[in-house]
């Protein structure tokens, strides 16, 4: 992290992370999950916001809610995910201030600028392969969901328009849940895909 | 959270940037403390990728799509996932349908005919007299539509036959007043024509005019070098006007110009030669000398510039001349209205 300030007298030790855990899991165990939940909320809020390293924003987020678990206790008053938020709005408005000091929001500027001809640089340069790659990773994370799954996700993105739309109320139908709740279902399994996309790439 | 607090229009407005400043911090806000939320707008962020993908963003949309959205290489990966995705699932489709043929083709094909827009007509699914019911009411209705479309397509016929005969009564009118158009062009062409050779007649005979004035005056003028004080004889074949020249008498010259008119003249014409003045208009009067009485008198004049100096002429009855002695006295009037005289020209009269 480049634009925020640190504060460097302090260090998320094992015990400020596990006290942070709990904290986040407002009393019960979710092994992380919750951890991981309102990190990936905290990135996906960052990266909405077009900031350059959205991970590293929300570890410090992260941080400075242990530390200030560390340091005070226990905040009563908000909600985790709730306060969470705030913190991180303060997180944002420091990059901003941060980058308008340093000038790095000339290097947002430039790294969003060409972000068309990024796109349209690799469909052309490399597009292919990578999006051949991408294809041999799908059908090996899909060969690994669940038969249900797999045939949900398939016939909920099958055909366009009015067919997909008549076809996602079928499959709703079939299932016996409201659209709304295969929207979320169909959505889960693609995240699951992304993931797991992401790493076959990644590893190939 | 209640779904009130946002719609699919907002959402898309949040994830493309494009929300009023308090409007998104709402939303950011929920985005972390509402899980209902969270999974509407993961859900809403899925759809608008696709929807760039499949080439169904348009205008405003697609344009902040492309300068906010695709800003974030997170983004962007995920647009090439969904790219990928979205070919990764037409294949799969085609495929598992190619497969349920494979395994049971006649269920396959009913399968194909119950999703298509006559399964909602629900005829294959009811028990056999319902079918045969169905049927039947079903060919009625067709019966009644197919005579339905029998009368309106004659009536249509019967509507293009009209408009096709006034559209040929229309073609006919705009022919005929074509010819019109053209036969009105014909004789404007010719008018013009005809006038353009009045003119130039005109043009000519205007020239010629000039021409014999400006003979008419050599003549004069020779004539009068010939003789400045005489009288000018008649043209032969008793012309009825007699044309003299008068010169101003000088001071201590006793001698008077002497003019022969002949007897059949009816008109004396008379042009006086003037002295420099610059009076705006002359008087002339004739005057019998041995009387002193005005015989005759001449409207207002204006002098005509002829050579050196100026000049008036003037007309009058040849009745009025004697064999005796006449002046013809002029009188100047200025711009003022004052006169004043100006010069006698006495002359004698000898008939012919």
């Amino acid at each position: 992290m480049q634009n925020v300030e640190h504060k460097k007298d302090w260090t998320l030790t094992p015990g400020a992370f596990r006290r942070l855990l709990d904290w986040l899991g407002e009393g019960t165990d979710s092994s992380g999950q919750s951890y991981l939940e309102i990190r990936r909320r905290l990135v996906a809020y960052f990266d909405r916001k077009n900031c350059p390293a959205p991970d590293d924003l929300a570890d410090e987020t992260l941080n400075r809610v242990a530390r200030r678990l560390d340091e005070e206790g226990v905040t009563e008053s908000e909600a985790p995910a709730k306060y969470c938020y705030i913190m991180a709005r303060f997180v944002f408005m420091e990059h901003l201030r941060g980058a308008q000091k340093t000038d790095a929001l000339l290097d947002d500027l430039r790294r969003r600028q060409p972000h068309g001809t990024n796109l349209a640089a690799s469909e052309t340069d490399d597009g292919h392969a990578i999006k051949e790659k991408m294809l041999n990773c799908l059908e090996q994370c899909a060969g690994n969901l669940e038969p249900r799954s797999r045939e949900t996700i398939i016939r909920y993105y099958a055909g366009k328009e009015r067919a997909k739309i008549e076809n996602r109320r079928a499959l709703a139908e079939e299932l016996e849940i409201t659209m709304n709740a295969l929207s979320i279902r169909a959505c889960r399994i693609r995240d699951k895909l992304e993931d797991c996309v992401r790493r076959c790439v990644g590893a190939e | 959270m209640s779904k009130q607090a946002y719609n699919d229009q907002i959402v898309t407005r949040y994830l493309l940037g494009s929300l009023p400043g308090a409007e998104a911090e709402r939303l950011d806000e929920l985005s972390f403390s509402d899980d209902e939320f969270t999974e509407a707008l993961e859900t809403a962020e899925k759809d608008l990728i696709d929807a760039y993908v499949q080439g169904e963003l348009s205008g405003a949309a697609l344009e902040q799509f492309k300068s906010y959205y695709l800003a974030s290489p997170l983004r962007r990966e995920q647009v090439r996932f969904a790219q990928a995705f979205q070919v990764f699932a037409e294949k799969s489709a085609a495929a598992q349908a190619l497969e349920v043929e494979a395994e049971n083709p006649a269920q396959a094909a009913t399968k194909r005919k119950v999703s298509g827009w006559f399964s909602a007509l629900g005829v294959f699914t009811v028990p056999r007299p319902a079918l045969q019911w169905g049927t039947a009411f079903a060919a009625l209705a067709l019966l009644i539509a197919g005579g339905w479309l029998v009368f309106e397509n004659k009536l249509l016929n019967q509507q293009n036959s009209q408009m096709a005969a006034r559209r040929d009564a229309l073609s006919k009118r705009e022919q005929e007043l074509q010819m019109e158009l053209e036969g009105q062009r014909t004789i404007s062409a010719q008018t013009e024509q005809e006038l353009a050779r009045v003119r130039e007649e005109r043009e000519r005979l205007g020239q010629e005019l000039r021409r014999q004035e400006a003979q008419a005056q050599q003549r004069l003028t020779d004539e009068r070098r010939r003789a400045p004080a005489g009288e000018r004889p008649s043209p032969p074949g008793g012309v009825s006007i007699a044309s003299f020249v008068l010169t101003p008498q000088m001071r201590g010259t006793g001698q008077i110009q002497t003019i022969s008119v002949p007897s059949k003249t009816s008109h004396a014409a008379m042009r006086l030669e003037l002295e420099p003045h610059d009076y705006s208009a002359y008087r002339v009067a004739l005057i019998n000398q041995s009387g002193n009485q005005t015989l005759w008198r001449s409207r207002q004049l204006k002098a005509s510039a002829t050579g050196d100096g100026q000049t008036l002429s003037i007309s009058f009855s040849a009745n009025l001349l004697k064999p005796q002695v006449y002046v013809l006295r002029v009188t100047g009037i200025s711009a003022n209205g004052a006169s004043e005289i100006v010069g006698d020209y006495p002359f004698r009269v000898v008939k012919e």
